[in-house]
């Protein structure tokens, strides 16, 4: 950039839009209220102190990630390290310990984002691999549910103390739809509700930053292939309302696929993650050996996503008629 | 037919309001006017004149000596001062010709009009006439119109449109050109229609300019051409989206029909053609007059006065800021053009040309850093022409040419949708413009 008579000289286009990286970030972060406000209610005030202690160890670990690297460490008000924090502790168990909170944090940051290059590079989701991280350290941990506070009295009683998958799919005892949909359920701290999180994902839907296309295809997916085998024995196989609601097929669809930089970017890549991340799904809830399986699912098609991207591109104006 | 929704596309500040209720002014003749011989797409023209030399208005001063190449014509009555090489906006060195102007002859100067029988016009004569008068493509593309006109035998052009999109942000000479000149406007359509007997004359104006499509739609009664006589003339209201008026585009938009990648319109039997330079044809079958003036949008939140002008070409960009109040020092860019596709300025020290839509002087603050691409889609989302521009900006960054080049590199037209659209402000377009100039230069 140079500059004469103190005019700027830059190539077009000289006029940019309203959006910015950090706008998209903060948007995602203040779209969890509703969640965030709903999981401490449930669970209690040491929730807050797991979601500042998750957001302050991702900030921290990013900040000197990129000083030890002598990069930028401003990026951190970029307001993405924020977004991996408030996620990862939304996907923990109510009981998960502040030790594991930090070396969760810190194992989303460094290991699932800085090792790439920082935001933007990375293949997995940040979170999910923090997560995938404490599944391995501390798996009794991370597979110990608490029922959550009474918070709506109108709800019927708990049919079960294990979270709705693992009670319908090891106890033979599912739980009462309208409990899932408030949240009123076992489950991950943030990740239970699907109404609060609708509230904010339909914010971010509306706003673009959710794309339509991979709710639809996702949850589209989950409900054909759960539909198929409750049509086949409804006996076994819980039907696809009760997939949808349960587990965290609905905090996966609004906040792990929405993240930018481990999913497709044309439609028809979106497409096909969000209809290969339901299948995985389904296979694992139906057929593995974990009562839930989104996690896996979105951390495989993260690996597949560069592919997806370099082998599906748009359709080029005019192409078909090229010479 | 009506009108379809276009592919991508993108809706930047317009800013609109601050020029477009201004009527044309004409200016003032300059005293000095400094001609380049490359005001077009192409090849420069060879000068004609020398130091010393008189010129009267109209005269040939740089002659085309290609087939992409225009006629340069002296807008005024003077003395050649020089022919020198100068940087046109963008950096790119031509010659200039100087020419000292001898006010009171170029005002008497008088451009009278003929008579044309429409009935005796053939398409050679169409190209014969804007090929003389150095007609090119008064969008800013700058193409010679009278290879537009010039359809290979084998091809035939069957629909006309008039490009009244004016999509570009600020820009609002168009928009005055069909309030105030829409029934010369439509005689230019018609001289091209008694050529090339069209089955659709069409003119597809933005919905932001009513004015304009009630001005067309009176001419259009007054002049007859509902129904009756020749081809009736359509008007059509676009919905505003940028880059509507790209050419492309626009005869997706309107007729449906999809221009081949890499191919001109006349493939698909269109021709699209500016108002500003139907206008140009007017004058020149009419009145015998060569392409010297057009009509010059000055704009933009630091300039004291907000003015659309007609000015002769070659005019100082100084004079013209004179006209309108002088400049706000909050001024950080000067923009030659629009702001999305337009060329930055480093200095007042530059002149009307005919591809100049506008003078914008823009107070924003700088374009701000770029940071990394987080594969969000915007850019694949808002590109008109399906082209993935976060791979072609990365292909260019990483030196990988011959990947942008096999990525379409080419069928990006720098509409600037893209990086409009980026949150990560990576400047898109930038990238593309430096691949494609990699490959030009050295030959890829």
């Amino acid at each position: 950039m140079s500059t004469n008579e103190g005019f700027v000289l830059q190539s077009a286009p000289h006029a940019h839009g309203r959006a910015s990286i950090p706008f998209i970030m903060h948007a995602v972060n203040l779209s969890l209220i509703p969640a965030i406000v709903i999981s401490i209610l449930y669970f209690g005030w040491h929730i807050l102190g797991l979601y500042v202690l998750g957001v302050a160890s991702c900030v921290l670990t990013e900040a000197v990630t990129k000083v030890v690297r002598k990069k930028d460490w401003r990026t951190v008000f970029d307001g993405s390290a924020i977004v991996t924090g408030l996620l990862l502790v939304m996907i923990l168990p109510p009981s998960i310990t502040p030790i594991m909170v930090i070396l969760g944090s810190v194992v989303s940051i460094f290991i699932g984002k800085e090792v790439f290059g920082g935001l933007g590079q990375n293949v997995f989701n940040p979170a999910l691999v923090g997560r995938a991280f404490l599944s391995a350290a501390y798996p009794v941990a991370l597979t110990t549910w608490t029922e959550p506070n009474r918070v709506f009295a109108f709800l019927p009683d708990a049919a079960s103390s294990a979270t709705p998958l693992a009670g319908a799919r090891f106890e033979g005892q599912a739980e009462s739809m309208l409990r899932m949909f408030f949240g009123q359920t076992s489950g991950s701290i943030g990740a239970t509700s699907v109404l609060f999180i609708m509230i904010g994902g339909l914010v971010l839907t509306f706003m673009g930053i959710v794309k339509w296309r991979m709710l639809v295809s996702f949850f589209g997916t989950i409900v054909v292939t759960t539909g198929i085998f409750w049509l086949i024995d409804p006996t076994i196989y819980q039907d696809p309302l009760y997939h949808l609601l349960a587990g965290g097929v609905a905090f996966a669809g609004f906040y792990m696929m929405s993240d930018m930089v481990t999913t497709p970017y044309t439609n028809r890549g979106i497409v096909i993650f969000g209809v290969g991340a339901g299948i995985i799904t389904v296979v694992i809830r139906l057929f593995g050996g974990f009562p839930e399986g989104v996690m896996f699912a979105i951390l495989l098609m993260n690996s597949v996503t560069p592919i997806i991207n370099r082998y599906v591109n748009n359709r080029v104006f005019g192409a078909e008629a090229r010479t | 037919m009506l009108a379809s929704r276009i592919r991508g596309g993108v809706h930047p500040a317009y800013r609109k309001e601050l020029a477009s209720g201004q009527p044309i002014e004409t200016a003032p003749t300059p005293e000095r006017v400094d001609i380049p011989l490359a005001q077009h797409l192409g090849v420069p023209a060879a000068a004609k004149v020398a130091r010393g030399d008189e010129v009267a208005p109209g005269d040939l001063i740089g002659e085309a000596t290609k087939l992409i190449c225009a006629n340069v014509h002296s807008p005024v009555a003077g003395k050649i001062r020089a022919v020198v090489q100068k940087p046109l906006p963008g950096g790119r060195l031509c010659d200039f010709v100087e020419i000292q102007v001898d006010r009171d002859a170029t005002d008497a100067h008088v451009w009278e009009r003929r008579a044309v029988d429409l009935d005796q016009i053939d398409q050679k004569w169409i190209a014969s006439t804007l090929r003389d008068a150095g007609v090119v493509g008064m969008g800013g593309a700058t193409f010679p119109t009278d290879v537009k006109f010039s359809p290979p035998p084998n091809a035939s052009l069957d629909t006309l449109i008039l490009n009244g999109a004016e999509c570009e942000p600020y820009l609002s000479c168009d928009h005055r050109m069909m309030v105030e000149h829409a029934e010369e406007l439509l005689h230019g359509m018609l001289l091209t229609d008694a050529a090339f007997d069209f089955s659709r004359v069409v003119v597809a104006i933005e919905k932001n300019k009513p004015d304009a499509i009630d001005a067309f739609n009176a001419a259009i009664d007054k002049l007859g051409l509902r129904n009756a006589g020749r081809t009736p003339v359509e008007v059509i209201g676009l919905d505003v989206r940028y880059p509507q008026g790209a050419e492309k585009v626009l005869i997706k938009v309107v007729t449906g029909r999809t221009v081949p990648a890499g191919k001109l319109p006349f493939e698909v039997g269109v021709v699209v053609s500016n108002g500003q330079t139907l206008f140009a044809l007017y004058e020149a079958a009419y009145f015998g007059k060569p392409l010297v003036d057009r009509v010059v949008t000055i704009s933009g939140e630091g300039i004291a006065s907000p003015k659309n002008i007609r000015a002769p070409i070659g005019t100082p960009v100084a004079d013209l800021v004179e006209l309108c109040g002088g400049v706000d020092p909050a001024t950080t860019k000067v923009i030659a053009g629009g702001p999305m596709t337009g060329t930055a300025l480093p200095s007042l020290d530059y002149v009307v040309t005919k591809g100049l839509s506008g003078l914008l002087f823009l107070t924003q603050s700088e374009y701000p850093d770029e940071s990394p691409c987080i594969r969000c889609g915007s850019c694949v989302e808002v590109c008109p022409m399906g082209l993935m521009p976060l791979k072609l900006a990365a292909y260019a960054k990483a030196g990988k040419f011959e990947l942008a080049k096999a990525t379409n590199l080419a069928d990006c037209f720098e509409c600037g949708s893209c990086a409009w659209a980026c949150p990560a402000n990576i400047q898109i377009v930038s990238w593309i413009k430096y691949a494609k100039n990699y490959i030009r230069v050295k030959g890829l």
